[in-house]
């Protein structure tokens, strides 16, 4: 019935190792090399898609930024000129960069850890035995189902400086009525519709959870260890990869969040530039500049600079944790 | 005395202890319950908190302070939220688009996640690592320039944009697949290749029947990401064929440009209902593909 049953369907895809080395010990009924080129034309056959498309939609428009990157070009004016690296010197010495690029750093910096605890604390939550516990499970992770459209609505309905709830709770402790959706407070409305969907998290750490060996969880409890103490020895290394993932995909998800539009008055490309300043983060400065102003080439100059950033992010989490995250079992590694 | 009370002690102390195990007990699964309570409420508060801002009547929503509940509910916001803006016809573009996406990117995911599953060739483990690799490229940052490459070629306000991005397979469900493909027992296959069926046949009347249940979660994720998407028909499309997400983000205001908060409460929710429903009904797969995905 529920998001609690799913272990059997995740493990389900699991054994392909052990079953692709009962095949490779196959008795050939058809000459090896034929059946071995044919396979490897149908290979590319299958795959013809996704290759295309990755090149065409992917590739493609990314090295049609990296040129547009070195020209004054907006699309209309037909007077463009290469500029080699000037977009990328203005770029440098722009204030608005670099305020948008901070606030965009402090945003993943404080909503992906944040989401990650509050996803791994429901999980746990959720993971013992509780009565109609699928209900719960089906509940919280529910928001997460939502889409940002949704949520930014529905963060609009709850920070309406007039009819939201947020004002009505602070007018019942005696606090004057705040305009969240405006400077200084609108970054913590994006914050807690991050927040909101941490059901996302949950879900996945829960899958992860439920694979955890009992053994060792009942191990741990003869050798007379704390629930705390289970936890932090046994539950997050066995779930560190999983948290890992997590973290890495939470950090892409806050640089390219739309969130700050979505709660904006006016949600549209010519809207974005009167978005509430703390607000103003790295991706909305990108869109701003290609659709509010029309600089194709210097917000193009923009994306490859966060391209290569959130690379380079991406390459320290996984090196920072290392030595810290734990594999138990790699399903590839025996290919 | 000693002996009156040495015989009987050990029953009343294993008694109390006992019993205060249980309130122990108790009162942790109190904490526990109340928790949960508090929370979920949080978590689906807001959703109650949209159900009745559509409900009010728009003096009730600027009065101050907060109006909790509608002094008579206002039904017929959602039924005026209708006509505001063509609520019908934009949920036509949107599902119209969902479906032509969901449909092309679930089946042209499952075709390329059976070539990753189920043969090999030279370059494929770098072809799955480029696979892999992309799923954390930000799509934000590619759709940009992909808008400028569309306008360029005359595809914008066209549906075709979806199309081609249907056909190109999704990396995150490219993966979905692969993973249950590749669980599958390999005399499946074999016998077929080796009676001289080709690889597509063995895909279309072998692998593709036996994955339903991924088949409906690969098309409910890809239903859901469209309806929900933003910015790409923002960009796209042009305000009367675009979707509902855009529509209503856009275009429940007064003629002054000042928003009408109760009818936009009040498409919202309609425009989240259906979303919550698939979920509801697709849970089981739906989560399944979340979950595997998520853990590698």
């Amino acid at each position: 019935m529920t998001v609690g049953q799913m272990p059997e369907a995740v493990r389900r895809p699991r054994p392909p190792a052990a079953r692709k080395g009962a095949g490779a010990a196959r008795s050939g009924g058809l000459p090896r090399t034929s059946m071995t080129a044919r396979r490897h034309r149908a290979f590319y056959m299958f795959t013809a898609p996704w290759i295309i498309g990755f090149l065409l939609l992917t590739v493609g428009p990314m090295a049609y930024a990296l040129w547009l990157s070195f020209t004054t070009f907006d699309g209309i004016s037909p007077n463009w000129s290469f500029v080699g690296f000037a977009n990328y010197r203005e770029l440098l010495s722009d204030q608005v960069t670099w305020d948008s690029l901070s606030r965009a750093g402090v945003f993943a910096l404080t909503s992906v850890p944040l989401s990650i605890v509050a996803g791994l604390a429901l999980a746990v939550l959720v993971n013992r035995p509780l009565r109609a516990r699928g209900l719960w499970r089906t509940l919280l992770y529910l928001p997460a189902v939502v889409p940002p459209v949704g949520a930014g609505l529905v963060f609009k309905a709850l920070f309406n400086r007039d009819s939201g709830a947020a004002n009505g709770v602070l007018n019942v402790v005696g606090i004057d009525a705040v305009a969240w959706l405006d400077d200084p407070y609108a970054r913590y409305v994006i914050l807690m519709a991050v927040l909101w969907a941490a059901g996302n998290v949950m879900i996945i750490s829960l899958a992860g959870l439920q694979d955890v060996p009992r053994e060792l969880h009942e191990a741990a409890r003869i050798d007379g260890a704390s629930a705390w103490r289970t936890f932090r020895s046994i539950t997050v290394p066995l779930l560190s990869p999983v948290l890992l993932f997590q973290a890495v995909t939470g950090m892409i998800a806050s640089v390219q969040t739309i969130m700050p539009l979505l709660i904006a008055s006016n949600p549209t490309p010519a809207g974005v530039t009167a978005i509430p300043q703390t607000n103003y983060m790295y991706m909305m400065h990108v869109f701003a500049e290609y659709f509010a102003l029309g600089r194709y080439g210097y917000a193009s100059a923009l994306l490859w600079v966060l391209f290569v950033l959130i690379l380079i992010a991406t390459g320290l989490i996984f090196k920072l944790t290392s030595g810290v995250v734990f594999y138990n079992v790699d399903p590839e590694a025996k290919k | 005395m000693t002996a009156t009370t040495v015989t009987p002690t050990p029953h009343p102390a294993a008694k109390k202890a006992d019993a205060g195990v249980r309130v122990r007990i108790r009162t942790s699964r109190l904490v526990l319950y109340t928790v949960l309570v508090v929370i979920t409420g949080l978590m689906i508060g807001p959703f109650g908190w949209l159900i009745i801002t559509g409900l009010k009547t728009t003096p009730e929503l600027a009065a101050s302070p907060v109006h909790w509940l509608p002094d008579s509910i206002q039904w017929h916001n959602f039924a005026d939220a209708f006509t505001q803006i063509d609520f019908l016809g934009y949920a036509r573009n949107s599902l119209i688009i969902a479906l032509i996406y969901a449909t092309l990117v679930t089946l042209s995911s499952a075709w390329v996640g059976f070539g990753f599953a189920r043969l090999d060739a030279p370059g494929k483990k770098v072809l799955f690592g480029i696979l892999l690799g992309s799923m954390m490229l930000p799509q934000m940052i590619t759709l940009f320039p992909t808008y400028l490459i569309f306008a360029k070629v005359g595809m914008v306000d066209t549906y075709w944009p979806w199309v081609l991005w249907g056909l190109s397979a999704a990396p995150y469900l490219v993966f979905l697949f692969r993973q249950f493909f590749a669980g599958m027992p390999r005399e499946l296959e074999e016998a077929a290749i080796i009676d001289g069926c080709g690889y597509a046949t063995v895909f279309w009347r072998i692998f593709l029947p036996q994955s339903r249940p991924v088949l409906a979660a690969s098309f409910v994720i890809a239903f859901t990401w469209s309806w929900g998407d933003f910015i790409a028909p923002m960009l796209l499309l042009s305000s009367d064929r675009t979707t509902l997400s855009v529509a209503i983000m856009t275009q429940y205001v007064t003629p002054g440009g000042l928003p009408v908060n109760n009818l936009l409460a009040a498409g919202s929710v309609m425009y989240v209902v259906p979303i919550l429903l698939i979920f509801l009904i697709a849970q089981r797969g739906f989560v399944a593909g979340m979950s595997t995905t998520g853990l590698k």
